[in-house]
């Protein structure tokens, strides 16, 4: 009889962590899968002088780096990606270092010292607010065959943790959205930002005017300039945006105020 | 424990010029040694640096030579001449993702320096201004190379006036030698 009730008990409580525990989370994995944004292309020159399209990588999975030599935590997890690159290179992974070092003198000495097997070239500020602004180092991006970034890792991260996700996007056939991949270590549940070109490039950077005139830029400017910036730098929405591309708060202010912008001039 | 970490990150950029850059981790001031100084003679003065709980920056002389020493500078001044600057020693801090210990400055550190007041100085009030330089890691990850800027006022008196000692605590500590 008692064995009767345990065993109804059992059956009763996995019921309820089937519903309330096991199926949120799975629910909560596929529906990750939507938010995965297309990685931003981009065209560098590697210290060897070869271009680097990541366009030309579409099919591979990529881990980007975002590494400096001065960064020690970067310099822990460069020789893990390096047997990374050995490892599953063969099978479609291909590693790319951009240092974000102020030359590139001490990063050919480290290249060389590490006998990195994998393309490095140097970054800036426009590159890394493409992938939504480098705060910290190493920041490292997982991108899938199909060109989306799956996982963003900021900090020094186990390399057990890159070679599961790794190991998950190489399963997936190309030009196929990983829907339920399944999100590794902290920072890839959260959703990952990115800017285009044009957002990067632009004299409000953050904001696409690529559809206003010349005039129109103009006054768009004239705006900003006359908006103060809520976050405390004490400029301009307009010099906010130009001395710190980071800023989150001027850059929703910047969107805020061309939306309107456009409203009033377009419709 | 390296997502809370990351969320210290991020909240310790609020209150930063601009509140979603990387976090400004590093704040400092400049104290005299005296309420006020003479022409042509010499001032003491310290720079002092509050480090945020959780972050690191490399000592004057680091361990290592790829890492970014702090350092501290002074912009150029018609009154005052630098003439020694006095780092404080860095402590030995093992980090997990070094093989052995390094330089580094944590908590509050007071960078002392010797400044010549310009002979022909009139008696009044001048400023000077300088940045404090550093390269800042947590346990996990390090932020870009950063500065801050630090400004001081310095009242010129006549020789006459005799000076007072200011801030006795903070530069018993500094060894001017």
């Amino acid at each position: 009889m008692v064995g009767v009730i345990l065993g109804i008990v059992v059956v009763v409580g996995l019921f309820f962590v089937n519903k309330y525990w096991i199926t949120p989370a799975t629910t909560k994995a596929a529906k990750a899968g939507g938010q995965f944004p297309e990685a931003p292309g981009f065209q560098v020159t590697s210290l060897s002088g070869n271009k680097i399209d990541l366009q030309a990588y579409r099919g591979k999975v990529v881990l980007l780096d975002f590494w400096a030599t001065w960064c020690g935590p970067c310099r822990i997890e460069i020789p893990g990606f390096v047997q990374l690159q050995n490892k599953y290179g063969s099978q479609g992974l291909a590693v790319i270092g951009i240092s974000m070092d102020d030359g590139p003198a001490p990063v050919r000495e480290f290249y060389s010292n590490f006998h990195m097997n994998y393309p490095v070239a140097m970054g800036s500020d426009k590159l890394g607010m493409l992938y939504g602004g480098i705060f910290g180092l190493p920041t490292t991006f997982l991108i899938g065959r199909d060109g989306r970034i799956y996982a963003k890792h900021e900090g020094l991260t186990d390399m057990s943790v890159f070679e599961d996700e790794i190991k998950e996007l190489l399963a997936a056939p190309p030009n196929r959205k990983v829907a339920d991949f399944r999100t590794v270590g902290y920072t890839a549940a959260k959703q990952i930002q990115t800017s285009t070109p044009a957002e990067v490039n632009s004299v409000v950077p953050g904001v696409d005017v690529s559809k206003l005139s010349p005039a129109e830029v103009k006054e768009y400017e004239k705006v900003l300039s006359q908006e103060k910036c809520q976050c405390g730098c004490g400029f301009s929405v307009l010099k906010c945006r130009q001395v710190d591309s980071s800023c989150q708060v001027s850059l929703q202010e910047a969107r805020a105020a061309y939306k309107k912008f456009v409203k009033s001039h377009h419709s | 424990m390296r997502w809370v970490a990351v969320s210290l990150l991020v909240l310790l950029t609020a209150g930063t010029a601009c509140a979603s850059g990387p976090p400004e981790v590093v704040s400092a001031k400049a104290v005299l040694a005296t309420d006020a100084v003479h022409a042509g003679q010499t001032a003491k003065v310290a720079v002092l640096a509050r480090i945020e709980p959780g972050y690191h920056i490399n000592a004057h002389k680091p361990s290592l030579d790829y890492l970014i020493p702090t350092r501290v500078t002074f912009d150029s001044n018609p009154v005052l001449k630098v003439e020694k600057v006095l780092y404080p020693r860095g402590k030995s801090v093992k980090f997990d993702f070094m093989d052995s210990p390094i330089s580094v400055y944590e908590g509050e550190i007071h960078v002392g320096s010797v400044l010549k007041v310009s002979t022909a100085t009139r008696p009044g009030a001048y400023t000077f201004r300088g940045k404090f330089m550093y390269q800042a890691c947590n346990d996990h990850a390090c932020l870009p190379p950063a500065s801050v800027p630090w400004e001081a006022s310095i009242r010129v008196v006549p020789s006459s006036v005799p000076l007072k000692p200011a801030n006795s605590e903070i530069f018993r500590a500094i060894h001017f030698r």
